[in-house]
C-alpha cells in the first residue's frame, strides 16, 4: 500500500482516537461511559496495528513519529494506575508507613547512634572549652545565655506565634526531607544533618547547665522536643536506607536496589511531615507560654509516645497489602 | 539506529508494549529539560516577587493599626509557605495532577513517564522530586546536568531512584497529510485513466508538505520551492503524459499528487 492510500484509509481513525484521548486526558476515565471506553480501546488496538505496519513499510517518515506519539498517549491512558482514593490514602497511613519503619529499624538505630554521638560530642566540647559553643550557636543566643536568661523569650516576642510556627515547620520539614534526599550522597549529607542537630542540642544543654538555665531549657524543649527529635531520627533513617541501597545493593543492581529501597524510604520521610507540622505549632504556641510545666511535660511525652506507638505497633494487618498506589 | 550514538543526538527509548510492538519515544535532552526548569523557576519567581512585595509593603511600620499588622503577618506566612511550596510541593503536585507535567514541562512538550511507558504514580513523583536538592537546586544542578547528559536514558539521580524518564512529545499535526482528491472522471477522463505514479514514502510526504503549506509561504519562496521539487520529482513521471506536460511547476506538482 502506498503511503497516500494508507493515510487516506486510516486517518479518520487516528484523528478520532486523538480527539477521544483529548477527552479522557481532560476528564479522566471515571467520567466517561462504557461505550466510550470500548471504542477507545478498539481504536487504540487498531492504531497499534497501524503502527506495526508503518514500522515495517514507512521507515523514517513523519507519519511514523505521529503514530508513535499517538500510541504512547493511548498506552499512557489505558495503562494508567488507579486514581488516589480515600481508601488508598487510609491504607498508606495505617499500614504502609508503619510497615516501612518496622522494616528498617536497623536504620533507625543507626540514625539514633549518630544523633547521640553528636550530642555527646557537643556536651564534651563545651566541657572542654566553653568557646566551642560559638561554632554552632548564633551570637544573640550566646549573649542571652551569658547574661543569664533564655533566648526563646526575645525571639518569640518579636515574631508572632503563627508566623513563627510556619517558619519552624517549613524549616524543619525542609531539613528532614533533605536528610532523606541526602541518602543519595551515600549518606554523607544525612550524617552531617543528624550529627549537627545532636551537636547543637548537646552544646545548648551543657552551656545552659553552666549558666543555671538547664531547667528553663528543658521546660522549653519538653513539649515539642520529643516529637521533633524523633522525626529527625526517622527521616535520617530514611536517608540511611537510601544510602545503604547504594553502598550495599546485595544481589540486585544498584539501580534496582535504589528504586526498591527508595520506595519504602520515601514512606518513612512522609511520616515525618505531619509530626513536624505539629511540633512546629507546639514550639511556637505552647513552648514559650506560661502553661504549667507538668502540663508541657505530659503533653510532650504523650505526643512522642503516640508517634512511636503508631510507627512500631499499628497497621499490622495480616492481609497482603498492595505496595503501589 | 546504531548503538554508538553521540550524546548530542536525539536519543530514543525503546519500549516494548503488551501489544507486541516497539514504541520509540524521544528522550528529552539537557537543553529542553533545563529550559523547562527555568520556566518553572521564572513562573514561581514572578508569583514570589508579587507576594514578597506585598509582605514588604505591609510590614513597614508606617501603619500600626491591627488590621495592617494582621495583613503583614498573613503575608509573611504566605511568603514562607510559598518558598516551602516551590521547593517541595510545586513539582510534586503538578507532576501528579497533570500526569507527569509541570507548567514548564508543558510549555516545552515534556512529560515524565515510567521507564516501562506507563504513567507515573504519586510515589514515583515524590521520589524524583524530593531528591531535587541533591541534583537540581543551586550548585547541585551540575550533578543533575551531568547525569542527564551522560546517562543513556537522560536520567538524573532522582529519575534513577523513581525509575522514570522524561520524554519529548511530538506535536501531532494531521493537516500535513491533507490530500488532493483524484480528479473525478466527469471533469477529465484522461486523469482517471492515468496510471498511478509511485513515489517513495519520503517523497510523498515531501510533496504533500509542500502542497499543504504553500498558501502560507511568501510568493518567491513558494515558486522557488515548486521549481526545486519539480526538478527533483520529474524523473518519476517518466512514461506518463505528465513527463511532457508544459504545466507551471506548482500546477505540475498538484497533478502529480492527483496521480499518487
Amino acid at each position: 500500500m502506498t503511503l497516500g492510500n494508507f493515510v487516506r484509509k486510516n486517518r479518520p481513525r487516528w484523528q478520532r482516537l486523538e480527539t477521544m484521548l483529548g477527552v479522557i486526558e481532560a476528564r479522566g476515565p471515571s467520567k466517561t461511559d462504557r461505550s466510550f471506553l470500548q471504542e477507545l480501546i478498539a481504536l487504540y488496538r487498531a492504531t497499534t496495528g497501524d503502527l506495526a505496519f508503518a514500522q515495517t513499510h514507512y521507515r523514517g517518515t513523519t507519519l511514523l513519529l505521529f503514530l508513535h506519539q499517538l500510541v504512547a498517549r493511548g498506552h499512557n491512558q489505558i495503562y494508567r494506575p488507579h486514581r488516589l482514593s480515600v481508601r488508598a490514602v487510609a491504607r498508606f497511613f495505617r499500614n504502609e508507613i508503619p510497615q516501612a519503619i518496622r522494616d528498617h529499624l536497623q536504620a533507625v538505630t543507626w540514625s539514633t547512634i549518630v544523633f547521640l554521638l553528636g550530642l555527646a560530642l557537643g556536651l564534651s566540647a563545651v566541657q572542654f572549652d566553653e568557646r566551642a559553643a560559638s561554632i554552632i550557636l548564633p551570637t544573640n543566643v550566646l549573649n542571652s545565655i551569658y547574661s543569664g536568661h533564655m533566648w526563646t523569650g526575645s525571639i518569640f516576642s518579636v515574631l508572632p506565634a503563627p508566623v513563627a510556627s510556619t517558619f519552624l515547620f517549613t524549616n524543619n520539614i525542609s531539613v528532614a526531607l533533605l536528610a532523606f534526599a541526602g541518602g543519595l550522597s551515600f549518606g554523607l549529607v544525612t550524617f552531617v544533618i543528624l550529627f549537627q542537630n545532636g551537636f547543637m542540642l548537646g552544646v545548648a544543654i551543657k552551656l545552659c547547665a553552666d549558666y543555671g538555665l538547664l531547667g528553663a531549657l528543658l521546660e522549653f524543649i519538653a513539649t515539642h522536643g520529643v516529637l521533633e527529635i524523633s522525626s529527625f531520627l526517622v527521616s535520617g533513617a530514611a536517608g540511611f536506607v537510601v544510602a545503604n541501597a547504594l553502598l550495599n545493593p546485595g544481589s540486585l543492581l544498584r539501580r534496582d536496589a535504589l528504586s526498591q529501597q527508595g520506595r519504602s524510604a520515601v514512606r518513612m520521610a512522609i511520616a515525618v511531615v505531619p509530626a513536624l507540622i505539629t511540633a512546629g505549632c507546639i514550639e511556637a504556641f505552647i513552648s514559650p507560654s506560661h502553661i504549667p510545666v507538668w502540663f508541657k511535660v505530659v503533653l510532650g511525652s504523650t505526643l512522642g509516645l503516640v508517634f512511636w506507638l503508631y510507627l512500631l505497633f499499628t497497621g499490622q494487618s495480616p492481609r497482603a497489602v498492595n505496595p503501589e498506589i | 539506529m546504531s548503538t554508538t550514538t553521540s550524546p548530542w543526538d536525539a536519543r530514543k527509548t525503546e519500549l516494548e508494549l503488551p501489544e507486541e510492538i516497539d514504541l520509540q519515544l524521544e528522550v528529552a535532552n539537557v537543553g529542553s529539560r533545563t529550559l523547562a526548569i527555568l520556566a518553572d523557576i521564572a513562573f514561581c519567581g514572578l508569583v514570589l516577587f508579587i507576594v514578597y512585595s506585598f509582605s514588604f509593603l505591609l510590614s513597614r511600620d508606617l501603619a500600626t493599626d491591627w488590621i495592617t499588622r494582621f495583613g503583614a503577618n498573613a503575608m509573611e506566612i504566605v511568603l514562607l509557605l510559598f518558598i516551602f511550596g516551590f521547593q517541595w510541593v510545586y513539582f510534586n503536585l503538578f507532576e501528579w495532577l497533570w500526569n507527569g507535567q509541570t507548567p514548564g514541562k508543558r510549555l516545552l512538550h515534556l512529560r515524565v513517564i515510567k521507564v516501562d511507558g506507563t504513567p507515573v504514580t504519586w510515589t514515583d513523583v515524590l521520589l524524583r522530586n524530593i531528591s531535587r536538592p541533591i541534583d537540581t537546586f543551586g550548585p547541585m544542578a551540575l550533578i543533575g546536568l551531568l547525569m542527564i547528559f551522560v546517562s543513556r536514558k537522560a536520567q538524573r539521580v532522582g529519575d534513577l531512584m523513581a525509575q522514570t524518564l522524561v520524554i519529548h512529545e511530538t506535536v501531532i499535526d494531521w493537516s500535513i497529510f491533507d490530500q488532493i482528491e483524484p480528479a473525478e472522471s466527469a471533469t477529465s477522463a484522461a486523469t482517471a485513466r492515468a496510471p498511478a505514479i509511485r513515489l517513495s514514502s519520503a517523497q510523498w510526504e515531501l510533496l504533500h508538505r509542500y502542497l499543504n503549506r504553500r498558501e502560507q509561504l511568501p510568493a518567491d519562496v513558494r515558486s522557488r520551492l515548486a521549481e526545486t521539487l519539480h526538478e527533483t520529482l520529474k524523473p518519476l513521471a517518466r512514461g506518463t503524459e505528465l513527463e511532457l506536460s508544459a504545466l507551471p511547476p506548482e500546477q505540475w506538482l498538484v497533478e502529480l499528487a492527483r496521480r499518487t
